[in-house]
């Protein structure tokens, strides 16, 4: 295990932002910690980058117990979701920083520069400063030049965060890409289940400063310890006392099956393939529920048809228990 | 390494800055602003400016010449200098890290801090004067009779000179950068800290470049401010001619005397050196530090 985390807790003030967390990221992978903003992801990554410090709990990389070490001694590439771009140097000069700072003989340097321009497609910005870099670019330069240091874990916070949406699938796949090459231990935090669903070898969700699941992208799909992972990593709706995905909902227009609730069809929308319905239920139950468009025209839907709901067979299924994050 | 990215990201660069926007439509009111806020500069500033200047050369560099021959203006003029050169060295390094504490960290009394450090703007200069011989004066004051007994003479002497501009133009420099400060932020030293840089080689690196066109604008406010410095030195000096008498003390000194025109002289040299520093500045500041 690359890096041990175990029982941190971290307050600022009165707000909890890590409570007694414990988690270990493997060697080598690309791991993603997801969760809502404000929910302690990125305090657990500044606390094992070293920019924060633990109330409490200890953090071990690379076998190293690391708790009172400073950041500069971690040897760990940071990434901020602001790029922290040296403003008043090159890009050339952002990326040998690192090696500078530990007196690397000049060629090895510039060689090395190079080397990581290359790999991050800027070479030919070397002499710009970073003020003429797009967002984009200018995230790219700072990956070069936390990776300049051959870090033993690379950290990104939010890396992709400020940059719009068309730019940041792009380099989301070019980090999986590039990760894949490089094989350095990267954890990234990211509050967008899509991005870590598509990105990530591992995902540990975080929530109101705890860990509720950690697991690969299948397994937290396919079996959501909680109703909170469950709601967080796609759409979820409530149907007779479990959450269960819209497209897990069977629709009927007799009462075919047993334990099939009753309901009438109040809302009826319909985006390109797809036709989602909201049911209001005998019990008072708003249900939403997706369907195909070709199976809501074959069983003839319209709103205030009666139907009959049923969980499709083999769906994930969480009981509800937090009715506050129902939806 | 491989090759990973595809193909080139299609992203705009941030474009420089906007060529040229149209302003907006001009009324009769700009007109009038523009007249209101050109008479006041005048009137107030580059009318009576300009006529010391005019003053000075009413017989052609006489008065300069006849200036610099005077050895006592010329101690004069180099004990300004002297006194100048301390007052900013002090200044900017206590300066520097007066606004790291206030921007960097919380402790309890940053406010009461951050209020005293106004009040050298806001008090005459003659009461900073004054409070120093009360503190340093060599006979009565709290400390002085101390240091006079070691044969250190505060009051009446240049460190006296030095330590009253030094208080007076303390303000400049903290106001100066603390703003910068603010604005840069922490996280490029973050980030060099990650990358293994120790405190000082943050310093160094990162925080000093970054601040550097703060410190150049506090360096020319302090000087100017030392330079001209009156009050607070009239008092603290003793006024010896030859000694302890700066050229602002010099420049009242002939204008009592009737010497309109050495005391003109006099005033148009502090005035150029003041000038001269804020024209460099806006000549070697880069245009995208604006």
């Amino acid at each position: 295990m690359s890096i041990e985390v175990s029982g941190l807790n971290k307050s600022f003030g009165d707000f909890v932002a890590l409570q007694d967390v414990s988690v270990s990221l493997p060697t080598g992978q690309l791991t993603a910690l997801l969760g809502p903003s404000g929910g302690g992801k990125s305090t657990l990554l500044r606390i094992i980058a070293g920019l924060d410090k633990a109330d409490t709990g200890s953090v071990t990389i690379e076998g190293t117990d690391a708790t009172h070490l400073p950041a500069q001694k971690r040897n760990v590439g940071f990434v901020f979701q602001h790029y922290a771009v040296f403003k008043h140097m090159t890009v050339a000069k952002n990326v040998a920083f690192g090696l500078e700072i530990r007196k690397r003989p000049k060629a090895e340097i510039a060689e090395r520069v190079d080397e990581l321009l290359r790999l991050v497609h800027l070479s030919q910005f070397a002499h710009r400063l970073p003020s003429q870099l797009s967002g984009g670019q200018r995230q790219r330069m700072a990956l070069a030049r936390a990776l300049a240091v051959e870090p033993s874990v690379l950290l990104l916070d939010e890396p992709f965060g400020a940059l719009d949406a068309k730019v940041r699938k792009e380099l989301r796949d070019w980090l999986r890409r590039l990760h894949d090459d490089v094989h350095v231990t990267t954890v990234f935090v990211t509050h967008d289940q899509e991005e870590a669903l598509e990105v990530a070898d591992e995902i540990v969700v975080i929530n109101e400063g705890r860990v509720e699941q950690v697991g690969t992208p299948d397994q937290l799909y396919d079996e959501p310890a909680n109703d909170f992972v469950m709601s967080f990593l796609g759409e979820v709706t409530h149907l007779a006392g479990t959450a269960v995905r819209p497209h897990d909902i069977d629709v009927a227009t007799a009462p075919l099956l047993a334990g099939a609730v009753e309901g009438t069809v109040s809302r009826m929308l319909r985006v390109g393939f797809e036709v989602r319905l909201t049911v209001l239920t005998v019990g008072g139950e708003e249900v939403s529920v997706v369907l195909t468009r070709t199976h809501a025209r074959s069983l003839g839907l319209e709103v205030g048809a009666t139907v009959w709901l049923t969980v499709t067979a083999g769906a994930t299924v969480v009981p509800a228990m937090r009715p506050s994050l129902a939806g | 390494m491989a090759d990973t990215l595809t193909r080139e990201i299609d992203e705009p660069v941030a474009p420089a800055a906007p060529a040229l926007v149209r302003r907006e439509r001009r009324t009769p009111m700009t007109y009038v602003l523009r007249l209101v806020a050109a008479a006041y500069l005048f009137f107030l500033v580059a009318w009576p400016v300009s006529l010391v200047a005019t003053n000075t050369f009413d017989d052609g560099l006489g008065s300069i010449r006849a200036l610099l021959e005077d050895p006592d203006v010329v101690v004069a003029l180099q004990l300004s200098a002297y006194v100048a050169f301390f007052s900013v060295v002090i200044n900017t390094v206590f300066g520097v890290g007066m606004s790291l504490l206030l921007v960097r960290y919380e402790f309890p009394g940053k406010r009461v801090l951050n209020a005293l450090l106004d009040l050298p703007l806001s008090v005459s200069p003659i009461v900073v004067g004054l409070s120093l011989v009360l503190v340093y004066g060599g006979r009565e004051g709290w400390l002085g009779p101390t240091f006079a007994s070691w044969g250190f003479d505060v009051i009446f002497s240049a460190p006296g000179i030095i330590m009253a501009t030094t208080f007076v133009a303390l303000p400049l420099m903290i106001r100066e950068l603390v703003p910068v400060l603010e604005e840069i932020g922490i996280e490029q030293e973050q980030a060099a800290e990650s990358l293994g840089a120790s405190a000082a080689q943050r310093f160094w690196r990162i925080t000093l470049p970054s601040i550097k066109w703060g410190i150049v604008y506090g360096v020319v406010l302090t000087l100017a401010r030392s330079l001209g410095e009156f009050g607070a030195v009239k008092v603290v000096s003793g006024n010896v001619l030859g000694q302890t008498r700066t050229a602002t003390l010099v420049v009242e000194e002939k204008y009592l005397n009737f010497d309109q025109q050495g005391a003109y002289a006099t005033a148009f040299l502090l005035a150029m050196v003041s000038v001269a520093c804020i024209v460099v500045v806006a000549i070697i500041r880069p245009k995208n530090h604006a």
